[in-house]
């Protein structure tokens, strides 16, 4: 048993690598190239548990937590992290119902949520600078059989794909992000409509589109009401970012042990150019950044596992990474040179993949905020 | 901003009209094609700006180092790929003015001026950041050269129609064994061979060159027999430059666009917070600390004084900050960077580390001068200020 985590958490951890190594290694490369989403693979991580990893054993979960969960998303990107991310959103739908719902929805939509049956999205971000405010917000108004909801929610992953979703809409205009609510709405629903694909950098394979609602009609039990929108929204974000840590330090540790490999192969002035001082930092350098991420981002984990504040942690793992996390594949790449740069060897696509784990989510200077206004407090 | 001549600051307003008007607007095209397009070639033929480098007494431009500079940050401000394309070209000419005869430049540069592109051929698979480690060879027979082997990741490889190729007459020499020859396009044994699929300037050509007994005439060999990686050196202390300026025009466009992304986000008169509004002014001090150092190596070298070192700190420092503001840019547009065409600078910049020499290697060339010994000693004065 490791220092770090139990038994439990790190047979979960490998039995999560195996898995990658042999469904996820095979198709990663092909699902760069083709962005399909691949449907079958959703069955199978149902099929591992990871669907329902953390949530409650009476409702079909593994009830295994969060530390579990974010060594499932590592070990998964280490192979794929395209795929780690569709399951990085489901759990963000899964997270808001088993948090903040009633009995009665969590009867409703836990159990299919980890048994593979649904797939969740969490639908918040909009094309506006804050939700609630641009041409296109998504507002909730009040209808006789529940609630109407209007306007367009952008850059929604699994969105397609996803058989219900957590969506934030504004319920007032006039109050902006302050009187957003969370609302679980089927895929199916009457006047929801998916946009186009997006053409993203990396993490192919994850559909990112527009939800447009073009007058939604949802009952009053689709409502969130165990929190005001804006908390379920931070802290459900903050879920997200420690996941994508764990995928970015997946897709670090994948590119420095392929980097190191490479560096003992391939030879330059007559010897491997791992024997080169240079080449030894950069690999140094990138092992250090992932280590200690992964570090902090267990300890979140661990955090949210005893029911403690997490957010403060999150962030700076989250300010850690937004420093140093596509540093690991800036310097990878390099380790690999021109060789590194092509598109027929991993690299480049782990590159494009860090891009999307590292660098989205969340305005720029958010790690900052939250760390600062704790100290401040 | 700095000091440009009348004249040089009309051929930079000339070469961002050019580039808005034919690169921009092409630019995540042929990003998405991964391919090459010689419509660039038709449309830059008017300008000229492929003979940018060529002599006026050979009917090009003539343009000086730091002019040259100047245009290839416009076009690494369009597109780095477009932007490859021109410095690749511009650096097969290096070699040409570098070691050739009037013969040879008159040969090479004639389909330059016609709006035609080079390309130099230097690296192979064995023979990367250890460029002497080639293995193609040319041997001579009667009044000629065969050659054979091969080159990888040459930009312009299939399309340029004149080449300069590197190659052992030597082998026992090793590096000193090293020639370089002028190499036509359609020399019959002399094909393309795998075109690459690349992480970022997918607009550019890259591909392998393949040689089978390609005869050559001995005309055709560059300076004398054995002076090909003194040729090489050069024509790369030439050309690093040109890289640091593709890197700036990258850098530049990284922090545009997200002044551009603020401006929409921050409608009116909100402004960002400091965290933002001091990464902002960061980028700024970054790329007109860049800026100045190219346009001090070019002053160099336009004034006939040495610039080796200047070559390779400006190829890096230029090329990391590329790399930083570009990330940086995706970061601060989030989603709107990662699903469109700014993640391309990012993809685009991560080259500029690597190529003409990785910055690996430049710190190498500027660590040496700096711990070079035998300097003079200086006098320590003491006392009274």
């Amino acid at each position: 048993m490791s220092i770090l985590l139990t038994e439990e958490q790190e047979l979960i951890g490998q039995s999560a690598r195996d898995f990658a190594k042999e469904n996820l290694d095979p198709i990663a490369q092909d699902l760069d190239h083709t962005g399909q989403f691949p449907a079958a693979m959703v069955k199978q991580l149902a099929a591992q548990d990871f669907l329902g990893l953390f949530l409650p054993g009476e409702y079909g979960g593994a009830e295994a937590g969060f530390v579990s969960l974010v060594e499932v998303v590592e070990n998964l990107s280490r192979s794929c992290a395209a795929v780690a991310s569709i399951l990085v959103n489901h759990s963000l739908a899964a997270y808001a119902i088993q948090r903040w719902g009633d009995a009665a929805q969590k009867q409703a939509f836990l159990p299919a949520l980890a048994a593979g049956g649904t797939l969740g999205g969490f639908a918040v971000f909009e094309h506006g600078p804050t939700p609630g405010v641009g041409p296109d917000a998504l507002i909730a108004t009040r209808h006789p059989a529940g609630w109407a909801l209007k306007g367009t929610k952008a850059f929604v992953r699994n969105a397609g794909a996803a058989d219900v979703y957590v969506v934030l809409a504004c319920t007032d205009p006039a109050a902006g992000a302050k009187s957003q609510a969370a609302f679980i709405v089927g895929a199916k629903a009457i006047g929801l409509t998916v946009g186009p694909l997006a053409e993203t950098m990396g993490l192919k394979g994850c559909p990112v589109a527009d939800l447009v609602f073009d007058d939604v009609v949802v009952a009053d039990s689709a409502l969130l009401a165990g929190a005001d929108g804006q908390t379920l929204t931070t802290e459900t974000l903050a879920l997200a970012s420690l996941m994508e840590a764990a995928q970015t330090v997946g897709i670090g540790q994948a590119a420095v042990e392929h980097a190191a490999a490479y560096s003992k192969t391939r030879v330059q002035f007559g010897r491997p150019i791992a024997s080169l001082q240079a080449i030894q930092t950069l690999l140094a350098e990138t092992a250090a950044d992932c280590h200690l991420a992964r570090l902090g981002l267990r300890c979140a984990a661990k955090l949210m596992d005893d029911g403690q504040p997490f957010m403060v942690e999150t962030a700076m793992v989250k300010q850690f990474l937004a420093r140093f996390g596509a540093k690991m594949l800036i310097d990878t790449v390099q380790v690999e040179g021109g060789f590194g740069y092509s598109e027929f060897m991993p690299l480049p696509r782990l590159f494009r993949d860090i891009a999307g784990t590292t660098l989205l989510d969340a305005p720029a200077d958010y790690p900052e905020k939250t760390i600062a206004a704790a100290l401040l407090a | 901003m700095s000091i440009l001549t009348a004249e040089q600051k009309q051929i930079q307003a000339d070469a961002a009209a050019f580039v808005a008007k034919e690169v921009i607007p092409f630019a995540s095209q042929y990003d998405k094609t991964g391919e090459f397009h010689p419509y660039l070639l038709d449309a830059a033929r008017e300008s000229r700006i492929f003979a940018m480098a060529v002599p006026k007494e050979y009917g090009g431009l003539g343009y000086d180092a730091l002019t040259q500079a100047v245009v290839l940050e416009a076009w690494g401000y369009g597109c780095a790929g477009m932007g490859t394309t021109l410095a690749a070209s511009v650096l097969s000419m290096d070699s040409v003015l570098v070691a050739g005869t009037e013969a040879q430049k008159k040969a090479y540069f004639e389909p330059m001026v016609r709006g035609e592109i080079g390309s130099f051929g230097l690296t192979e698979p064995s023979a990367g950041s250890d460029a002497g480690n080639g293995k193609s060879t040319a041997v001579k027979v009667g009044d000629e050269y065969i050659l054979n082997g091969s080159k990888c990741w040459i930009t312009n490889g299939g399309y340029a129609s004149v080449y300069v190729i590197y190659a052992l007459t030597d082998p026992a020499a090793g590096m000193k064994g090293i020639s370089a020859f002028i190499v036509e396009k359609g020399t019959p044994g002399f094909s393309i061979g795998t075109v690459d699929h690349k992480l970022g300037i997918r607009s550019s050509n890259t591909v392998e060159l393949l040689f089978k007994d390609v005869h050559l005439p001995a005309a055709n060999l560059l300076g004398k027999e054995g002076e090909g990686m003194k040729i090489a050196m050069k024509t790369l202390d030439m050309a690093r430059p040109a890289i640091a300026s593709l890197s700036l025009g990258l850098a530049q466009r990284a922090l545009d666009e997200c002044v551009k992304h603020l401006q929409q986000q921050y409608p009116d008169k909100a402004q960002p917070g400091q965290t933002l509004q001091f990464k902002l002014a960061d980028m700024k001090i970054e790329i007109e600390a860049a800026r100045q150092l190219l346009y001090h190596a070019m002053n160099l070298r336009d004034a006939g004084l040495p610039y080796s070192v200047e070559s390779a700190m400006t190829k890096t420092f230029s090329s990391d900050v590329a790399m930083k503001l570009t990330t940086q840019a995706v970061q601060l547009m989030g989603s709107y960077g990662y699903t469109s065409g700014i993640s391309k600078l990012m993809r685009d910049a991560k080259i500029m580390q690597i190529y003409e020499g990785t910055n690996q290697i430049q710190r190498l060339v500027i660590s040496r001068a700096v711990l070079a010994p035998a300097r003079p000693a200086v006098a320590v004065q003491k006392g009274g200020n």
